[in-house]
């Protein structure tokens, strides 16, 4: 027999991080939607940038694309992650995006002659709930993170998951203990296992 | 009811998400090194003239002749018509197949990946891409994986909005409700400030 002080517990703890991790819930599930009909007007990436602008920075290459775009990011005054750093070898052009949730700034730059060129664009919400589900993501792994905020947003992406297993175990906890439901429970459970392994089988087979 | 049922029915569905959602933000794990250990065999096989005209019906047709299944990902034509390339993808395997359309043989490579590699897959497999609007999916199984992943989207809509419902409805202090409202407020405020805040505030 479970303690019932258990069950009051599982029961405050379900609820109480359910509230707090609902939103990010809904946040995947709406960004899920989206990456999965793609063909639909979404706005974002084909946004028009505003028009280009050309800035000064004072470079020092030390070799490392990751450190001189960072330190260009800095001069620029622009805040954001740095999505990938492109650079032939010995070439003193580079390019890379700073993004941010919903804007996305073209950088381009000419390390010969310190001169940057800027492009801005405004992607928006939808973009942007689609950026955030994607980070921090499998890609560019090496650079990821180089923004603070995108570090932070990857510690409650993971924190999102860790809650999300965390409320479906106490939510069959909670569960097993209402003996009214544990017939129609055992049903539904049936159903999503017989459907999630068709799938998986037809799949992979 | 709903919050349990949907819960239940759903739970596979939910492990499976979350488990290659947090493999995916860690590409630096064991786990996410399944693409190192792949199994990749190739082939060379006998084709007949294919009859399709488009890529994707020559492609269909190709994968008919050689026994292939799942979507095709990536078409290419090379050297003026002769040599037709193209990518089968399903969860846990990818077929790269170069058909010489003119020696009526073709370069089949197979390649096997582990479990892991079939929860990555199955975390993406959508058989579109956001970078290219006119992709569709080819493969009736990519369709109904692409629903259920829909379905899921909408049932955890159901989760959060029953979840709301019943904390609404549930009896109990003051304090025990101000807490809840405390722990949802912060939750909109944090995922606000980073979907929104972020691009505008921080600027």
């Amino acid at each position: 027999m479970i303690p019932r002080a258990w069950r009051r517990w599982a029961r405050s703890l379900h609820l109480y991080i359910g509230l707090f991790v609902s939103p990010f819930v809904l946040l995947y599930a709406v960004s899920a939607v989206q990456l999965n009909h793609s063909f639909m007007p979404w706005g974002g990436r084909a946004a028009t940038p505003s028009p280009s602008r050309t800035v000064r920075v004072v470079v020092v290459d030390s070799g490392n694309s990751l450190d001189v775009a960072a330190r260009i990011r800095q001069q620029l005054g622009l805040r954001g992650e740095i999505g990938f750093v492109g650079r032939k070898p010995g070439s003193q052009r580079m390019n890379f995006p700073i993004e941010t949730p919903g804007r996305t700034t073209s950088v381009r730059v000419d390390l010969a002659t310190g001169l940057a060129t800027l492009d801005e664009k405004e992607t928006g919400v939808w973009d942007a709930l689609i950026y955030q589900h994607r980070m921090p993501g499998p890609h560019n792994a090496k650079i990821r993170g180089n923004w603070v905020f995108t570090r932070l947003w990857g510690w409650l992406a993971d924190a999102t998951v860790y809650a999300v297993l965390f409320l479906t175990a106490s939510g069959l906890f909670l569960w097993t203990a209402i003996r009214t439901e544990r017939r129609m429970g055992l049903i539904a459970l049936g159903a999503g296992l017989v459907t999630f392994m068709a799938m998986l089988i037809a799949l992979v087979a | 009811m709903v919050h349990n049922y949907v819960g239940l029915y759903f739970l596979l569905f939910i492990w499976m998400f979350s488990v290659s959602g947090l493999v995916l933000n860690h590409p630096q794990w064991t786990a996410a090194q399944f693409w190192k250990v792949r199994d990749e065999q190739t082939t060379i096989r006998s084709i007949r003239p294919a009859i399709g005209t488009g890529d994707i019906a020559l492609a269909e047709d190709l994968m008919h002749q050689l026994g292939i299944t799942g979507e095709v990902n990536e078409t290419k034509r090379n050297s003026g018509n002769a040599q037709f390339d193209f990518q089968v993808v399903k969860p846990g395997k990818v077929v790269r197949v170069q058909a010489h359309l003119d020696s009526a043989r073709a370069s089949v490579t197979e390649i096997r990946l582990n479990g892991w590699g079939v929860l990555d897959a199955l975390h993406k497999f959508t058989g579109v891409k956001m970078d290219d609007p006119t992709r569709t999916r080819d493969w009736i199984l990519t369709r109904v994986w692409s629903l259920s992943m829909d379905a899921l989207a909408l049932g955890l809509a159901a989760l959060v909005l029953s979840g709301l419902y019943l904390w609404y409805r549930r009896p109990g202090t003051r304090l025990a409700g101000l807490a809840g409202l405390a722990a949802l407020i912060a939750g909109v405020a944090c995922c606000a400030f980073f979907v929104y805040g972020l691009g505008t505030l921080l600027r």
